[in-house]
């Protein structure tokens, strides 16, 4: 989908840090927005597959 | 070269001590590197010494001085009186208070400065012409932040009597009469000023409106204002050419198949700026450039060279001071190895008119042509209690918002401290706020930033204090 990816700036930047593209992260947050917990979360989740 | 010059080696080499570079070179000594800065002129740049700072502080003298000649409160009588020389003593305090800041800061950051032009001789290598000497420096890693300066007219050249921003920010005294060519913000903020220090001023733009870049709602104000101040201003007009003798000068203008002359003091001509790209030797190392001269850069400010960063206003993007920081933050970041990259959903926008404009996001016709669906709120100053009470009843608060979700897209602020009111409506925007978030953060009463959450109740069609009609 072509959903806009919404996180705020801290997020982002969490994001960009861990190497974590967002668009691949499922947002929980109110109105779709992307939360550092989403980013943690699929974090763990990549830990897990490797 | 001279025979057994030697070589210095530098870690990060900065050119350029503006807002992008003061800032750069802070932002990479913070982390752990070794920083030199090297600066032709005075620290600070055109922001502090030729642009943002002097022009904010002859705007602010000029407008006490109006609202003193004519106490907008009844009751309370003022008269003034005005000593240019002194304001401009004063401005240029404001000035070294401001430019021996940064100078504190990067001593206190340990940065390295050194007076001097920059010329580069090879990828790693830049030569360093100070007044006396110069010097060859190797690098490990270059942020240039050269800046930019005023376009000059061909057909109307600088000289004594035609000039840009730089030679009216120190005019000695108030011109008797100006000639402003580019109705732009810079035209706009100092041709306001320096008519309510009671010059006569003809204001001459070739779109069909003054600041053309916002919509004509939010320009209108400023033009209904301008003329209260006798402010001739002609639009769709062309300038010519300009006859200068001893006592002023004859501008001929062109006004569709009319040619028309204006005489005055002096001729200001604020048509825009051009990026000081061409003295570095640039080409020599084969920096790539875009089509309009400025610096090709990615997303790290990275050129074309690797370890070359670039930004400011020779980079694409909007030529603000706050834009080239945050550049300078970035390309500092990751030479210290971090992950940055430009990363914004908005930069805001001011003009310092009167009253000011103020602006972020979206506009509603931008969000238009995206084929946005949006809801729009509006709310005005005059029915803002603290407006009114400070006397500020002109102007309103816009919010654009996506219509489904509520996303705050875009907002525009014209009337008192609207340069101050936007930066809450930046954060909701970067921070993903709908208008509900808006809307139910309590805001101070009696306040002019209520508007703020009034506009979005309008937007969601339950305002308080304006009725829905």
């Amino acid at each position: 989908s072509s959903r806009e990816i919404l996180a705020a700036p801290s997020v982002r930047k969490f994001a960009r840090e861990s190497g974590v593209f967002l668009g691949n992260v499922i947002p929980t947050g109110p109105n779709g927005k992307i939360l550092r917990e989403d980013v943690e979360r699929f974090l763990a989740g990549a830990d897990h597959a490797q | 070269m001279v025979v057994g010059e030697l070589t210095e080696e530098v870690d990060v080499l900065v050119i350029g001590a503006g807002p992008g570079g003061y800032v750069a070179a802070i932002r990479a000594a913070q982390l752990g590197k070794s920083v030199t800065v090297v600066d032709k002129a005075d620290l600070g740049g055109v922001c502090l010494n030729r642009g943002c700072i002097p022009s904010k502080a002859l705007i602010s003298a000029a407008h006490h001085y109006e609202a003193a000649k004519t106490s907008p409160y009844p009751g309370v009588e003022t008269t003034a009186t005005l000593d240019f020389s002194k304001v401009q003593a004063w401005k240029q305090t404001v000035v070294e208070k401001m430019t021996g800041g940064v100078k504190t800061l990067l001593k206190g950051n340990k940065i390295n400065v050194i007076q001097g032009e920059v010329f580069f001789s090879k990828p790693d290598e830049a030569r360093v012409m100070t007044e006396t000497e110069g010097h060859s420096y190797r690098f490990n890693h270059c942020i240039i932040a050269t800046g930019s300066r005023p376009i000059e007219l061909r057909s109307i050249p600088f000289s004594k009597r035609v000039i840009s921003s730089d030679e009216a920010l120190s005019f000695d005294q108030v011109p008797e009469s100006l000639i402003v060519i580019g109705g732009g913000y810079i035209g706009i903020e100092l041709g306001q000023t320096f008519a309510k220090f009671g010059a006569k001023v003809t204001i001459l733009e070739g779109t069909d409106s003054i600041l053309p870049l916002f919509e004509p709602q939010l320009s209108r104000l400023v033009l209904r204002n301008l003329k209260k101040y006798d402010v001739d201003v002609v639009t769709k007009a062309m300038a010519k050419s300009v006859e200068e003798d001893e006592t002023g000068v004859t501008l001929t203008y062109a006004l569709g198949e009319e040619t028309h002359t204006v005489r005055a003091s002096y001729v200001l001509v604020t048509v825009g700026r051009r990026p000081n790209t061409e003295e570095l030797g640039l080409d020599t190392i084969g920096i790539k450039l875009t089509d309009k001269g400025l610096i090709e850069v990615d997303e790290k400010c990275r050129t074309s060279v690797q370890n070359i960063y670039a930004i400011g206003d020779i980079v694409p993007g909007a030529a603000l001071a706050h834009k080239a920081s945050y550049e300078g933050k970035v390309a500092a970041e990751v030479i210290a190895g971090h992950e940055s990259v430009v990363d914004y959903r908005c930069i805001p926008a001011v003009v310092f008119s009167d009253p000011e404009i103020a602006t972020v996001g979206l506009s509603e016709a931008d969000a238009k042509a995206e084929n946005k669906e949006v809801s729009v709120g509006r709310f005005p100053y005059a029915a803002n209690g603290r407006a009114v009470a400070l006397n500020a009843d002109e102007g309103f608060v816009k919010l654009i918002a996506d219509k489904k979700s509520g996303l705050l897209l875009g907002a525009q602020v014209i009337g008192a401290e609207a340069s101050n009111l936007i930066a809450e409506l930046a954060l909701a925007i970067e921070l993903g706020a709908t208008l509900e978030d808006v809307a139910l953060t309590i805001h101070a009463h009696p306040t002019l930033g209520e508007m703020v959450m009034e506009s979005a109740e309008v937007a969601l069609g339950s305002p308080i204090h304006v009725v829905v009609r």
